[in-house]
């Protein structure tokens, strides 16, 4: 098959908190079970992972609590700083060069314009007491945007999408419940056509039937976007049903990777294998 | 009087041993001039200074104090004014100060003065080169109301990241049709940084841009200094279909001059109790009546 240029290249990405020492491989990684190194006391929250995304494909990464996906995430998203590593990425505007060496003024402007994430809590997404279309609006306004109808039809459109009742959009997410909170964070995420969506843990801490409407929702605008994904998630049901190529992670080192079918059909590592038979459906 | 003579005078009978010119000491004026100069260097850009004790407590104009201090010679002509007025307690008290520890001019004529410190308004009648206009300026940070964090509100400026004040503002607009600042409005300076004009109404905003005149802010509590030089692009934010607009006094005229293009105090008449207004910049107000007398 001849694959596009991936739109996300990432290589070797490490986060460690700690010194380090010459010992700490020996001691840590998924092998070991364990990410702190028993002699220095680095913990290796992420550590020499590597991964590519394709324009329209959805790439998952699941593991337990720990396993350092979201880490994987948040350094991809400027959130953390990286401690090692090379980030590409392929779009218009974007420099060709590592982007983890980029001017903080400069990854700024790259997140806003390339990316697009959602949070577990909407509260990490979103400004509580701003309205739902200011919020929307804020990522516009970073763009220089400057024309408030253009920036209100532009948030209405996309709540409408979301699912959002559109009368409520001059109101603060605060007054929202978690299901639609997470359904404006989404829409907040979307405002400037991101080349790169990343969506973090995106229906934890929903009941299942909210769940299943935001899963939905997600599937069906990637069917209308084709948009690139990144989902992290712990739950194999959302990997299963968003994604179709996934990365299994565990203390910090993926362990495994593959297609999404596939992995879940026939783990491979110990550690997949005890994964999909803990699942609970 | 020259800088020699006055120093001269020093050692005669009107010795006055214990100050030097201008109260404060040299090396504390040469600091401020430097940062003065940093300022101007970077228009807009709020520069650190080490604020001194003045005779009157911080947050009473020490800011605009200390510059006028760091920057007034023997022949500087010297203008105070208060919310526009000459003769408030503010703009006499601090007159009264810088005279007697320089000896200086005084006057309440902008054409004539060549140094003027102002507390909320720019004077309405048209600054020109070679004067000076030094702000007394309450909260030097534009991004204050919105963003609490000093290192935030630092990190905002170096990367010219000023959305949260264009959201603010947006906010405005979805809330009440309009934007709702009156004082104090944010304003970017050579295209890149955001400034705080001090709380000169909106009237005043579009004297600052492009204008002839060095203007000066100074905030002794908060240690800050900052500068618009002339000739400097200075805009207003505003959105292309709900742009900058000053106060509108459509139909309403000084009560005393008859001025219909000045900056307006509302007040009520105390014995009839209609609405009367009268001009703010009251220096202004008595040339136009002086110039109406002249000419009857």
């Amino acid at each position: 098959m001849n694959l596009p240029h991936p739109i996300l290249e990432a290589r070797g990405l490490t986060k460690r908190y700690g010194d380090g020492c010459p010992t700490c491989f020996d001691h840590t990684g998924a092998a070991h079970g364990r990410n702190r190194c028993p002699d220095c006391g680095t913990v290796w929250a992420c550590r020499d992972v590597d991964l590519t995304i394709h324009p329209q494909e959805v790439l998952g990464v699941v593991g337990e609590s720990g396993s350092g996906k979201s880490t994987v995430l948040k350094m991809l998203h400027y959130d953390l700083e990286a401690d090692g590593g090379d980030m590409r990425v392929r779009a218009e505007g974007v420099e060709d060069s590592n982007l983890f060496d980029l001017t903080s003024f400069r990854k700024r402007q790259l997140r806003n314009a390339v990316m697009g994430i959602v949070y577990q809590h909407p509260h990490l997404g979103l400004r509580m007491n701003v309205s739902s279309g200011g919020n929307i609006a804020e990522r516009l306004l970073m763009a220089g945007w400057r024309n408030v109808g253009d920036m209100r039809n532009r948030a209405s459109e996309l709540l409408e999408r979301t699912e959002v009742p559109v009368e409520r959009m001059d109101e603060a997410p605060r007054n929202f419940s978690g299901g639609m909170q997470q359904r404006v964070q989404i829409a907040k995420a979307l405002s400037n056509r991101p080349a790169l969506l990343l969506l973090d843990e995106v229906t934890t801490g929903l009941d299942v039937s909210v769940q299943a409407r935001v899963l939905d929702l997600i599937r069906r605008l990637q069917e209308e976007l084709h948009v690139a994904t990144l989902v992290v998630s712990h739950d194999l049901g959302v990997i299963r049903m968003l994604t179709t190529r996934c990365m299994v992670m565990k203390n910090g080192q993926v362990v495994e990777s593959g297609l999404t079918d596939q992995i879940l059909e026939d783990p491979q590592h110990a550690y997949t294998q005890l994964l999909v038979s803990s699942a609970l459906v | 009087m020259k800088l020699a003579e006055w120093t001269e005078r020093q050692t005669g009978e009107t010795r006055r041993a214990v100050y030097s010119f201008a109260f404060i000491d040299e090396g504390a004026k040469r600091e401020i001039r430097r940062k003065t100069l940093k300022a101007v260097a970077i228009p807009g850009y709020q520069v650190p200074f080490g604020s001194r004790e003045m005779p009157v407590a911080r947050g009473w104009g020490t800011g605009g104090i200390q510059l006028t201090l760091s920057l007034i010679g023997p022949d500087d002509i010297l203008k105070i004014i208060d919310q526009g007025s000459d003769d408030s307690v503010n703009a006499v008290n601090i007159r009264k100060f810088v005279r007697s520890v320089t000896d200086v001019e005084t006057t309440t004529e902008t054409a004539a003065a060549t140094l003027i410190q102002t507390r909320h308004r720019i004077p309405e009648e048209p600054m020109r080169d070679g004067q000076i206009l030094v702000f007394q300026v309450p909260i030097p940070e534009p991004l204050r109301d919105v963003e609490p964090s000093e290192a935030e509100t630092r990190r905002m400026h170096a990367e010219a990241d000023y959305s949260r004040m264009w959201l603010h503002l947006y906010e405005d607009i979805v809330k009440y049709k309009e934007i709702t600042i009156g004082s104090r409005y944010p304003l970017m300076v050579n295209d890149r940084h955001l400034m705080d004009p001090s709380p000169i109404p909106r009237w005043d905003c579009p004297k600052l841009h492009q204008s002839e005149t060095l203007y000066l802010f100074g905030a002794g509590r908060e240690k800050r200094i900052y500068a618009i030089p002339p000739w400097t692009e200075v805009e207003p934010l505003g959105f292309e279909d709900h742009p900058f607009r000053v106060e509108n006094f459509e139909g309403k005229t000084c009560r005393f001059c008859g001025a219909d293009n000045a900056f307006l105090d509302e007040m009520k008449d105390e014995e009839t109790g209609e609405t009367v207004y009268s001009c703010s910049d009251t220096a202004y107000c008595l040339k136009v009546l002086n110039e109406k007398g002249a000419d009857s």
